[in-house]
């Protein structure tokens, strides 16, 4: 059986920045309170639905807000084990496993850190599959699983619960509530039984992120990049330098463009500008749409093959944009309408990666 | 008479002494092996320069000195004083202990105990709770006489860094004025792990940094040169000796800078990949518009995850075959400009290499770090985080300025020449109201 120790938790972060696709904050912190919270409580085991009891109780759970706001803030420590408390109130059942609710960035690392503390597994599943901004955009939506009820801590005593009319609803007073509380809190949404989860979660993502992050030792780009073609099916965009940078920061995003150029060469000069609003969304050459979210779109220093940020891009940088698949569930009607280029604003239909075969994953 | 200026680069191995007249133009050099004793190495390289015809000890105004010394004090756990650890962050941060990341023998050698207590302030700059000063007092009432520096490190510090002057205050009034009290503002940036480590490591390097400028003195006087002393920071740039006291964690690792600045004096050139083929380790980094390429992200020093600014450069063993792949890595990440290659083992280097068009070999380019040290301007800089409101922003930046320009003043640089040479501004992401990261570098010569 997989287990979460500090041998790995390196690895994992690896894998969470790549699904990251350019947002969900930095997992560092979460390497460094997982491996706190495992020294002093025990490795966390990683389990699958199969392991669970179709009434287990699970607990989709992460931090809402601002990533750079919780690096400065570094938690209490007890966030976990109140939702768990809280949970277990509002369901009136035992808490089996605890689940990330977004695989990609951050929080990827946090629930590892709180299952160590509770003493519970981890199941290998998340909502996303990546990292979205809005707490709606959730696999367990498609399936009709509600977010409500919401269980919000802020590690010094704050707990509130949220039962609302809808998942939009949800998301945008749990926003409000985490700017209350300073800008980000913990979160447990989505509360379900492992039977209803069977086909309402993006099922194997912890596993996904520790085989990326293994991969990505491999030396230098090329390395990374034959790596992640055989973990992700990712597709090699462009390997340039980036030209143009713009980014503006409004209410809870980050959007702008940023342009790669490639070098000369019989080929000819290329550019590909890429869309982000708090992830990297979009991909054109040419006026040509090469990739769209809800797929992966990712960007790696050309020099070591680490995946950057969109708050990190820097003007000259040396960079390899990459895209992959995202889950199955994503390419759905309703996944679609959820998470498709239209659902944040832009004014283009979804088409796979450079127009190719939809993943089978 | 010309007035002259000493640059001295001390290394594992030796340590290169130039000196160097008020037209950049190199009057002499000297080298002398470490054999073991930085310090001695260091005095050695001073008398041998000044045993130099051209060099009149009279006429040298300047002296700066670009040492590792500080670092490998750390790295081997000796001469470090003795930390408290005072972090204001309670009832939140105690997911992760002060120093809970840090190698147990280092953390052994530096920590005189840890502390969390209730304070700090939220993003937007309002006090978060009231700072607990009782638990303080209590805590450096605990603590024993072995301590001989305090690092206070406070939520959102950076964005107002009231509750670490108010604990500052307390210490000074606990313990006087001789203890050093390093506060994580005027370190770091955001990330209280990072900047907590690096204002420990800050406090704990006072000891070493006052020990080399007590023996370089010392050399100084005994030769008769009378002149102003400076340490070289990580990015290459300058600071005063009671500047670098109070900051010795700018300087831990100054040779790459030092080294990049000196290659891009002696070749003229403002963007390249620089190669510095030193005698047991090469490295290879960039410079950008004249100044060495900066670290994205966390630093590491003696196995301390940091926020410390660091060029950012690939080491490899010298003679090691993986240097030909760091180059072309490096020209890949920065194709604009040539390869320049500096240091003694430069030769190792040949002149064709994949995806490099160019490689300049500039003259005296086994001495560049020490020249890169006596070339230096002077530098200071300042950060702060604020909402991203347009009155906001305008007050911020200027207060960024003027402390970058009073900081810059502070490490020695002249008030008449000194300026703003960088101001970088950076928005965060997923907050709720939109902020910055304001970044501001003043600099400028130190007459």
């Amino acid at each position: 059986m997989l287990h979460l120790d500090a041998s790995n938790l390196p690895a994992l972060a690896r894998g969470c920045s790549v699904l990251g696709a350019g947002g969900g904050g930095d997992p560092g912190l979460g390497v460094v309170m997982a491996a706190e919270a495992i020294k002093r409580h025990g490795v966390v085991t990683v389990v699958e639905l199969d392991d669970l009891d179709e009434a287990a109780w699970l607990m989709p759970c992460g931090m809402i807000g601002a990533p750079t706001i919780a690096t400065e803030r570094i938690w209490g420590g007890d966030e976990g084990t109140v939702l768990r408390e809280v949970f277990e109130d509002l369901h009136g059942g035992q808490v089996a496993a605890l689940m990330c609710f977004q695989i990609g960035g951050a929080n990827g690392l946090l629930p590892v850190s709180w299952a160590a503390r509770c003493g519970l597994p981890l199941l290998d599943a998340d909502g996303m599959g990546r990292a979205f901004s809005e707490l709606q955009q959730q696999a367990m939506h498609v399936a009709g699983v509600s977010a409500s009820p919401v269980a919000l801590t802020d590690g010094r005593g704050n707990t509130i619960v949220l039962r609302t009319a809808d998942d939009v609803w949800a998301g945008r007073l749990a926003r409000e509530v985490a700017a209350s509380l300073g800008g980000v809190c913990a979160a447990a949404i989505c509360g379900m039984r492992a039977g209803r989860a069977r086909h309402a979660v993006v099922e194997g993502s912890v596993s996904l992120a520790l085989r990326l992050g293994a991969a990505l030792r491999a030396k230098g780009l090329g390395g990374v990049l034959d790596a992640l073609g055989s973990v992700l099916a990712a597709t090699l965009l462009i390997e340039g330098r980036i030209v143009d940078l713009e980014r503006r920061a409004g209410d809870e995003t980050l959007t702008g463009s940023v342009t790669v150029r490639a070098g000369g060469g019989p080929a000819g000069m290329r550019q590909l500008r890429l869309e982000m609003r708090n992830e990297y969304m979009l991909a054109f050459e040419d006026g040509a749409l090469r990739a769209a979210v809800p797929d992966l779109i990712c960007v790696l220093a050309t020099e070591s093959g680490t995946p950057i940020a969109a708050e990190e891009l820097r003007y000259g940088q040396g960079v390899a944009v990459v895209a992959a698949p995202a889950p199955a569930i994503w390419h759905s009607g309703p996944g679609l309408a959820l998470v498709g280029p239209r659902a944040f604003g832009y004014a283009v239909d979804y088409a796979p990666v450079d127009g190719g075969m939809e993943a089978h994953v | 008479m010309s007035d002259l200026r000493i640059g001295i680069a001390s290394g594992t191995t030796g340590t290169d002494a130039v000196a160097i007249d008020d037209r950049d133009r190199l009057l002499a050099t000297a080298s002398v092996q470490a054999a073991g004793d930085v310090r001695g190495a260091i005095a050695a390289a001073i008398r041998a320069i000044v045993a130099d015809d051209a060099v009149v000890p009279g006429a040298v105004r300047w002296v700066v000195l670009g040492s590792g010394q500080a670092l490998e004090g750390v790295a081997a756990v000796q001469g470090v004083r003795k930390v408290a650890v005072v972090r204001v962050g309670g009832p939140l941060t105690l997911s992760v202990p002060p120093l809970a990341t840090w190698p147990s023998a280092l953390r052994d050698a530096v920590s005189a105990g840890e502390i969390v207590v209730a304070g700090g302030s939220e993003y937007d700059g309002r006090a978060m709770v009231a700072l607990d000063e009782d638990a303080i007092a209590r805590f450096l009432d605990g603590v024993g006489d072995e301590v001989q520096a305090i690092a206070i490190s406070g939520v959102f510090a950076p964005v107002s860094p009231e509750h670490e002057l108010a604990a500052a205050d307390l210490v000074r009034r606990k313990l006087g004025n001789l203890v050093h009290v390093s506060l994580s503002h005027e370190i770091g940036s955001i990330g209280l792990l990072e900047r907590e480590n690096a204002t420990v490591l800050n406090a704990a390097l006072g000891g070493a940094a006052e020990r080399l400028a007590v023996a370089v003195r010392a050399t100084l006087a005994e030769v008769g040169i009378d002149a102003e002393l400076f340490f070289a920071q990580n990015d290459g740039t300058l600071m005063v000796v009671e500047h670098a006291l109070r900051f010795p964690a700018l300087m831990v690792a100054s040779g790459p800078g030092t080294t990049i600045r000196g290659a891009a004096h002696l070749s003229g050139v403002g963007d390249a990949v620089v190669v510095a083929v030193g005698a047991t380790t090469s490295y290879v980094g960039a410079l950008v518009n004249g100044i060495p390429r900066e670290r994205t992200g966390p630093t590491e020093i003696a196995g301390v995850r940091t926020s410390l600014r660091l060029p950012d450069v690939h080491r490899v063993p010298t003679g090691d075959a993986t240097l030909a792949g760091a180059v072309e890595d490096a020209k890949a990440a920065q194709p604009a400009g040539p390869l320049v290659v500096v240091g003694r083992g430069q030769w190792l280097v040949p002149d064709r290499m994949d995806g490099v068009s160019e490689v300049i070999r500039p003259r005296d380019g086994e001495f560049a770090q020490a020249i890169g040290a006596a070339v230096g301007s002077v530098s200071g800089q300042f950060a702060r985080i604020c909402l991203n409101r347009p009155d906001t922003r305008r007050t911020v930046l200027e207060e960024v300025r003027t402390a970058a320009i009073a900081r810059a003043i502070d490490a020695g640089a002249h008030p008449d020449t000194v300026a703003v040479v960088e101001v970088d501004e950076a928005p965060l992401t997923y907050l709720f109201h939109p902020a910055l990261r304001i970044r501001v570098r003043a600099a400028g010569p130190c007459w």
